[in-house]
């Protein structure tokens, strides 16, 4: 049923770290891996060894800069892009076969491949373009919040998290119950400030990102303070110097 | 958003067909219009709207499943104009056998033929309107301006004067949707700051892309169009849509064979404009892509 529950008992997200994320794409490609092996669930690749590559992902790495309002200097960071399980979810309520729903239990928001009509409504209603039609089957594809991972008693209980959480070099993403304020990733999100993105199109997004912090004036990876000229060089080096400064 | 020809027909046509179903339903209650006359523009509604929802049909990626897009009425507005539309199609050929059979005519049914397919048509605006990922379709004039484009339409090959009126009252909604869709304000809480969780104006810029072709999101929802077309077109469209059709009605009133030419002038600048209803509509994803 394409209705949205009224609450949740959980609220199952993730809380990414965009000051330690290093933009490896590790994320995007262990979530298609994950998500392209075993069972009929595909992610699609249309053209993967010629030109024009095209395929379905459900995670995106984008990056971005922005000028440090300390130094005055450009600074870059990376921006994992997937679905944030919305409380309330625009891509659900427009679906019109049912195909998209939120789950009660836990809030994760999922598509019923065998219900989708492929007419492409609901990545249109999500603000975030978490969405994606898969050009081969024709049905939605979305993050699921590896609901075959996090569930699953096959796996160790140190694998039952979202393979992108589990693949990521930095620890930069967390995979947690928002619903409970004293789980890590709600500590998490009141100690350093986790924020939702575009608020104003009130979806109410779980998950929740930690924006990079500023970098003061004195910090090693300033441009300033790396590339300064040596002046004051001493030993062999000094010597050469001022040999080479005679001339 | 991409504008997709079957996207473009479907509401072009069916908007047409229902329109010109709600002015037989609407004369109908009135007494106005005789028993041969209903059959006639009946069948030329019920041609062009089942026309418009095959058009649609082809939009869907997965076809096979299309039957269950009635099922969620109590969300979602394509369920709904999904329902209303097979709903008033039933009701008019019903309506169309009894007068074919009887030579007689129910008024009440008029009346219910009317409504219908104005809400037809309002369900299938509010597709567009409801998205708030879409700010110049996110208002009221999305629904005034798709409900007036199909009674203008519908209105030419039935009524002379009043046709006027309505071309007018759809002109003026028009400009009015252009000019309200050109305005910064409508886009002025969404930016690539808020869009990364910063605040509205943070300075931020893409600094490499998220992946080296383009991809769904890319086709479908960050289509660019060249703003200097973009304003030749309006100006085509306006002109085919409302100049051409009203000064051929002035001429010409009550003449069949003209206005049978005025509706393909009509749909000449009606297609234009809902092409330029897609094509420059902006959608918050492409604040990603900035």
């Amino acid at each position: 049923m394409t209705k949205l529950p009224k609450c949740e008992d959980k609220k199952l997200g993730l809380l990414i770290d965009l000051d330690t994320c290093v933009g490896c794409h590790g994320c995007v490609v262990s979530c298609k891996e994950w998500n392209s092996s075993g069972g009929e669930k595909q992610l699609s690749d249309i053209n993967s060894h010629q030109k024009g590559p095209v395929g379905t992902f459900l995670n995106r790495v984008h990056s971005y800069e922005r000028e440090n309002s300390c130094t005055n200097e450009a600074e870059t960071f990376y921006f994992p892009r997937s679905c944030l399980h919305c409380e309330d979810a625009p891509c659900v309520t427009v679906c019109p076969t049912g195909a998209s729903y939120k789950r009660e239990e836990d809030g994760i928001v999922l598509v019923n491949e065998y219900d989708c009509m492929g007419c492409g409504l609901c990545a249109w209603a999500c603000p975030y373009g978490a969405r994606e039609l898969d050009l081969v089957s024709g049905v939605m594809k979305k993050c699921t919040l590896c609901v075959d991972r996090i569930y699953s008693e096959e796996l160790p209980p140190e694998d039952r998290v979202p393979v992108c959480v589990k693949s990521c070099p930095t620890g930069a993403r967390a995979f947690g119950d928002f619903n409970d304020p004293n789980s890590d990733v709600s500590k998490k999100v009141k100690e350093r400030g986790g924020v939702d993105l575009m608020p104003e199109m009130q979806t109410k997004p779980v998950n929740k990102y930690l924006l990079p912090r500023i970098k003061s004036k004195n910090s090693v990876s300033s441009v300033g303070s790396v590339v300064e000229e040596e002046t004051d060089a001493t030993g062999l080096l000094g010597w050469v110097d001022r040999a080479l400064s005679k001339f | 958003m991409h504008p997709a020809p079957s996207i473009i027909l479907f509401t072009v046509l069916s908007g047409f067909g229902f329109g010109l179903i709600s002015i037989v339903g609407l004369l109908q209650f009135l007494n106005q219009i005789s028993t041969v006359d209903i059959v006639i523009f009946s069948v030329i509604g019920l041609f062009f709207s089942i026309i418009g929802l095959i058009s649609s049909f082809f939009h869907l990626a997965n076809k096979k499943n299309a039957i269950k897009s009635m099922s969620q009425w109590q969300t979602s507005w394509l369920s709904r104009e999904a329902i209303s539309s097979i709903f008033c199609l039933s009701i008019v050929v019903g309506n169309i056998g009894w007068v074919f059979v009887q030579n007689r005519y129910i008024n009440e049914v008029g009346i219910i033929l009317f409504l219908l397919s104005l809400f037809t048509i309002f369900t299938t605006s509010m597709i567009y309107a409801q998205l708030k990922t879409v700010p110049s379709w996110n208002n009221l004039l999305t629904p005034a301006l798709f409900i007036f484009t199909a009674l203008a339409g519908g209105s030419i090959l039935l009524l002379d004067y009043a046709s006027l009126v309505l071309l007018l009252i759809f002109a003026v909604l028009q400009v009015l949707f252009w000019y309200i869709a050109d305005q910064s304000f409508i886009y002025k809480e969404t930016s690539v700051g808020t869009a990364l969780g910063f605040s509205k104006n943070e300075d931020i810029r893409a600094f490499d892309v998220a992946h080296t072709n383009r991809n769904y999101l890319l086709n479908e929802m960050v289509y660019k169009v060249a703003r200097k077309h973009a304003i030749k077109i309006r100006y085509i469209s306006f002109f085919a849509a409302f100049v051409l059709p009203m000064l051929l009605i002035l001429m010409f009133p009550s003449n069949f064979s003209v206005s049978v030419f005025v509706i393909g002038i009509h749909f000449v600048g009606i297609y234009f404009s809902r092409w330029l209803f897609f094509a420059e509509a902006k959608h918050s994803v492409s604040f990603y892509y900035n």
